[in-house]
Parts: C-alpha cells; structure tokens; sequence
C-alpha cells in the first residue's frame, strides 16, 4: 500500500512537472505566469534528485556508509571536521553560489526566455549536479585531495598541470568579468556607489571586533555589519541628493575601474581578518537573505512574463551580445546549469567535513539543484519587465545609440516597444540618472528584483530602496569574490613562483606578497580595463571568455571523473559523465572557433580588429579617437590569444584522457585507482551531529 | 498542538546551534572539543585559532563565480 502511494505521489509530481514545462515551451503570443518556471523548475528537480541522483549514489559510484571519510579518519578540529549535514550543505551552497547564475541567465533572456530555462532545469540535473556530485564522491575517496592533485594521480602529469593553469586562467578571467559588472552597475550612481564604497569601512570595523574584542564572535559582528549596511543602502539616497555629495560619487567607468583594481591589490595584500573574512560574513547573509527574498516574492506576486519564448535574436545578431544560440547560450548561462569552478569547492572544504559517503548526493546534488533555481528566478525577474525595457538597460551605446530616442527607435523597430519616457520615469523610480545602456546584467536584474519587491513591500514608494539594495547586494557579493579570488590567485602565483626560487613561495613575505599581488591584480585589472572602454560594452567579449573558461575548467572536472570511474570498472554506466562532457566540449570548442573566426566583426576577434582597423586605413576614425582604437584592436587580438590557448588546454587534455582510457579498456595498463583504503566507520549513525 | 508547541524550544535551539555552525561563530568550540577528545596540549587561544583558521580557509578557492 506505502509502495502505492509513493508510487501515484512521484507519478503526480513528474506529471505537473511535465504539464508546467509544457506551459512554458507551448505558449505562444500570450503571457504565462512565472509560476509555471517554478512548479517546472521544482518537481523537475524533485524526479531528478529522487531517480537520477539516487541511481548515481547506488549504481555509479556506489555510496558507502560504512566507510570512514576523511573528516572521521583525520579529525583534527580544524580542517578535517565532521558536520551535520544541513549546516554543510548551506556552506557548499554560500560556496559555489556567486553572480554568475544571476548575471549568466539575466543576459541569456535575450534569446527569449524558453531556451536559457530549459537549459538551466536539464542542464543542472545531467550535467552540473552530476559534475559537483562525482567530484565531490571522488574527493571523499581520496582523502580530500584537490582536482589538480586527482587529475595528476589519476590522468597524469600533464592533466594536472593543465588544471592547474585552467584554475588560474578561469580566476583571472573571471575576476576582469565580474569587476565589469561592478563597474557598469555603479557608475554614475551616487547611490550605489557610496552604498558599496561604505560597505569597506564597515567591513574594517567588523574585521577589528572579530581580531581583537570578541575573537571568532562572527554572529555579533555580522549583526552589527547588516544594520550599518541597512543604514548606509538608506544614507546613499541623501548622498545622491545632496548637491555637494552626488559629485564626489559620481564617477565614470575609467575611474572606478581604477578604484576597484586599487580595492583588489589592498585586500590581496592586507590581512585576511581586516577586510577579506568580514566582508565575506556580511556577504553570505546577505546573499541568503536575499536570495530567499526573491523566492518568496515570486510566488507571492507571481509576476506575468512579457519578454516572448525565443526571441528573434537566436540568429546571433542580439544586442546583449553577439552569437547564436548555439553555442552561445549555453557558454553564458554557464553556472547556473553547469561550472568548473565548483568542481575546486567540491574537492575543497566540502569532502574534508563530509560526516557520511551518503550525505554527497544531498551536499553536491542537492546544493547544485538550489543553484539551478536561482537561475531559473534570475530568468523570472528579467523576463518579467517589459522586453524593451530590458533591451535598452542591457544593450550598449555601439549598438543601439546614446540618445534616449535614438534607443527606443533602434528598439522599437526591433519590434518591442519602448517609449523614452518609461525609461526617464523608470530611472527616476529607482534614483538613477539613467538605466540607458547599463551592459552586465546587474542593473536589469536589480530593476527586475526591485520591481517584484516593491509590489509586496512598499510599493513605488520603496522602489529606489530595493533597487539599491539589489545593486548593493550583488556588488557586495561581487567583491567577495574578486578579493577572494584575487587572494587565491596570488597563493597560486607565489607557488609556481616558489619552483623557480624558493624565498618567493613564502606567503608571509613581503616582496613576494607585493609582486605576486600585483600581477594577479594587474592581469584581471587588463580584461577590465579592457571591458570599460569597449565601445560594445565589453560584456560582449568578456562574458563569452569568461564562459569558455568556466566550461573548460568543468570539462577537465568530466574528464577526470570519467577516467576514475573507468577505473572503477564502471563502463555500463560511463555515459553519465561523458555525455556532459562531450556536450561541453563540443559546446566549448565551437564557441571557441566562433570567437577566433567568425566573419562577423561583432562574434570573431580576428574579424572585428581587421573591421577597426580597416575603418582606420579608410579615415572613418578621428585622430582623437585612433589611439582609444588601436588599442581595442590590441585587446581583440590578445582575446583571440587568451582563447586559442583555452582551446588548446582542452585538446591536449581529451587526447591524454583518449590515450590512458583506451589503454585502461584494451588492458594494455594496469587500471590503478588512488583510492585511501577502505577503514569502517567507528561513528554511530545518529551520533556527532546527525 | 500542545505537542508541537512543546518540540517549539528544541528546535529553536537546533536552528540556533546550525546557524552558529554554518556561520563559523562555533568553530572554537568545535575545535576544543576535537582537542579534548585527542586528549591534546598547547591549545590555540580564541584568537590565535580565529586568524589561523581564516588564513588556511583563504589560501583555497572557496568562493565560486
């Protein structure tokens, strides 16, 4: 009878998921509800956690219970640390969770919002929950060790090398990308950037507290930190209303550019404890409250969808960026279906605190499920404006025109409809100057999210507070990133430099703090720079790059997965990773192409610096301008450098990971897995913290 | 409902333990039970072991795009 009704229940729950993807995908020419996204996104996610992610743990990797992990073997209190299994998912989830599944799917919505959905729900279930699970399983098994460390002992030396690099080219890539989105969502914004200007101090006060009059009382201090942070998302408004205030705020992207590569060396090169670990604290509840918010505001004002199912923008010419929907809504999308990076969290922290094998289906399926519907709400909220408005936040001057009414005619004739002054009212609602041409995606999203909570709280009159407090969210958790990552990319220079002379891997010296700092911070600083004054905006560039990065680095993850479980003699099974990977390598390997060679200036950079420089040779260009261009011609063409060495990392990878699994199938090597050996578990099921 | 009421406190002092946990603020204390149960010396203090910890927690990727 039990065995009935858990049956008709699951029945009734792929049924209604099947009947709202149906919805979705069918309706044409009328709006549906973004509660469809939801009940799609959510009793997908229940069959697939339910079916697939069961199946992964019995069949492919075969969970075991009775193993001790590597936080019951090595516990030692500090790193190795079992934890109850809610409170770890939650870490796994602040962890993998940055801006890319906002920013990704927020610029995706301008193939419509049909294709990026659906990549996002599937996408997630057979490809990036099944990456972060296997990973994560496979990092348990060998103590915890790292996916560099796994690919070298298990693919071979160069397999780990080329991780290596693709980690530190994915970091340095993505640290110029979303420092961009930080750049285009403050600008001449008094608000938002006093907002997020204030956020430093207070995350220097925090980071005193915690040092020196409670140690380690982080819960004190983060309370302390959201009511400063609440205040200042206020104050911002009478800086931007005062005459003398506004200006000292007001900056251009140039500026900020340079503010933000500053921001980046200091908190590389300062204590973690002064700036970096509190301002990550502030971040991550911040981030959970806000992202809980914007759930609960979507079922709650359930808003209508006005952008259409596809858009005609699939051919490539979009306005967003350049490229067509294959391959290019997928590389965007990126981590909200799919991310290499969270392959490094996955064998990071997360196996040295796994309690049980059996919580990894929970912690790296579950956690990446959530990540999906974060996605998936991104979508909602840019779908949910009106497309023109939309069009004219996200798309730059180059391409549409810097006049309000030179926008909404280039807009307008695209077939969605804007008038000029709903984007004069719309910028006065949230306290802008102008939302005309704000390219990244936080602006939309944040117009998107200000909207759906000013409709349950508030009203108009709380619009230009939540949309400060969206932008302020995402900036704050931005700038997590970029000093985390910025801090990590210096360890990482500071040891390959350590191989050439020793003295420089010491981490607490000086010089070497200050060399390595500089570059990294130097390296990510150009792809900014780079970004700021591109005159199509630089997300049309960067993004793409940052995607092929993000998806190589998820192909490596794949590669070395498959080849462990090959060893593990699991080849009936084998097409639960290789097919994602296949699909990532195709997808990366095309898009890459495109990128280097297409004809069309605005997809190949080979094409658009030979456009720029042609205009040049034919005297379209003015003097004042030649130097501002020559230079985006240099940039375009170190693109095509940066990406054809992308390319290349992947080919010499796939035809090593060939090579060892043909040799692994025909028997001519030995299949040695690099396993820790099996010790039982001493720990009761119940006991510490089940 | 009388029932549930009385669950009311346990489960707030769940949340409340969980939360401390996910946030870091009882690191410490997991740390010295760890140590205790090691049976180990030379204990690091409050703060030692807080700047110890964030220096080890950031010297690995641990935040994702």
């Amino acid at each position: 009878m039990k065995k009935f009704v858990s049956a008709f229940i699951w029945i009734a729950i792929a049924v209604t998921g099947a009947g709202a993807l149906a919805a979705i995908a069918l309706q044409r020419n009328e709006r549906i509800s973004a509660t469809w996204f939801v009940v799609a996104a959510v009793c997908f996610y229940l069959v697939a956690y339910r079916f697939y992610a069961a199946f992964l743990a019995a069949k492919m990797v075969a969970l075991d219970d009775t193993r001790a992990t590597p936080a019951e073997r090595n516990d030692d209190g500090r790193d190795f640390v079992a934890t109850n299994k809610w409170v770890l998912f939650g870490h796994h989830f602040a962890a993998i969770a940055g801006p890319g599944p906002l920013v990704g799917p927020t610029l995706a919505a301008q193939f419509g919002y049909l294709p990026g959905t659906l990549w996002l729900i599937a996408g997630a279930a057979f490809a990036g929950c099944v990456q972060d699970f296997v990973i994560l399983f496979c990092s348990i098994r060998r103590n915890g060790k790292s996916l560099g460390e796994m690919a070298r002992d298990e693919v071979g030396k160069r397999g780990g090398f080329i991780a290596q690099l693709a980690v530190l080219a994915i970091l340095i890539i993505l640290l110029g990308v979303v420092a961009l989105v930080v750049v285009n969502a403050l600008k001449t914004s008094p608000w938002a950037t006093f907002t997020l200007a204030m956020t430093i101090p207070i995350a220097l006060l925090m980071g005193v507290y915690l040092r020196y009059w409670r140690p380690g009382r982080v819960l004190e201090a983060s309370v302390i930190g959201l009511a400063l942070v609440m205040f200042v998302v206020v104050a911002g408004q009478w800086v931007a209303e005062s005459a003398s205030w506004a200006g000292v705020f007001t900056l251009s992207g140039v500026a900020l550019a340079y503010w933000i590569i500053a921001y980046g060396f200091a908190a590389s090169a300062l204590p973690v404890w002064l700036l970096l670990a509190p301002r990550d604290y502030l971040s991550a509840f911040i981030k959970a409250g806000a992202i809980f918010s914007l759930a609960a505001g979507i079922l709650i004002v359930r808003p209508e969808i006005q952008m259409p199912a596809l858009t005609k923008f699939v051919d490539g010419s979009g306005p967003v960026f350049a490229g067509k929907i294959f391959p290019f809504c997928f590389i965007t999308i990126a981590c909200g279906a799919i991310s290499g990076f969270h392959s490094l969290i996955s064998s990071g922290t997360t196996p040295k605190m796994i309690q049980r094998e059996g919580h990894a289906r929970f912690i790296g399926y579950g956690a990446m499920l959530l990540e999906s519907f974060v996605g998936v709400m991104a979508m909602v909220a840019a779908c949910a404006m009106q497309p023109g408005v939309y069009f004219a936040i996200n798309s730059p001057a180059g391409v549409v025109g810097a006049t309000p009414e030179g926008v909404a005619a280039t807009i307008s004739g695209w077939g969605y409809q804007l008038d000029p002054q709903t984007m004069i009212n719309m910028a006065h609602a949230v306290g802008e100057q102008t939302l005309f041409n704000r390219a990244g995606g936080a602006p939309s999203l944040a117009v998107g999210m200000a909207q759906i909570f000013s409709s349950t709280i508030g009203g108009e009159r709380l619009m230009s507070i939540w949309y400060h407090f969206a932008i302020m969210f995402e900036a704050l958790f931005i700038l997590t990133v970029l000093d985390a990552g910025t801090r990590v990319g210096r360890f990482m220079v500071q040891e390959m430099g350590g191989r050439v002379w020793k003295p420089f891997a010491q981490t607490s010296w000086m010089p070497s703090v200050v060399i390595s700092s500089a570059f990294v911070v130097g390296a990510w600083g150009y792809f900014l720079y780079q970004g700021v004054i591109d005159p199509f905006g630089g997300i049309n560039s960067l993004w793409p790059l940052f995607g092929i990065a993000n998806q190589l680095l998820a192909a490596v993850a794949l590669v070395v997965a498959t080849t462990i479980l090959l060893k593990m003699g699991r080849l009936k099974w084998i097409f639960v990773t290789v097919v994602p990977m296949a699909w990532l390598i195709t997808v990366t390997m095309t898009a890459s192409w495109q990128k280097i060679f297409s004809d069309n200036a605005r997809i190949g950079f080979l094409s658009g610096a030979k456009a720029l420089k042609a205009q040049i040779a034919a005297g379209k260009i003015p003097a004042a301008k030649i130097t501002e261009i020559q230079r985006t011609i240099f940039n375009l063409r170190m693109d095509t450098v940066v990406t054809a060495v992308l390319a290349a990392m992947i080919l010499v990878l796939v035809a090593e990971a060939l090579f060892r699994w043909t040799a692994i199938l025909t028997k001519r090597s030995e299949a040695v897995l690099h396993e820790t050996p099996y010790v039982a578990t001493q720990w009761v099921a119940g006991a510490e913290g089940d | 409902m009388r029932g549930a009421w009385r669950k009311l406190p346990g489960m707030a002092r769940r949340f409340w333990m969980q939360l401390r946990e996910w946030c870091g603020d009882a690191s410490y204390e997991r740390y010295l039970r760890a140590a205790h149960r090691k049976n180990a010396a030379n204990l690091a203090t409050p703060e030692q072991f807080y700047i110890e910890q964030l220096e080890r927690r950031y010297s690995k990727p641990n935040r994702c795009c």
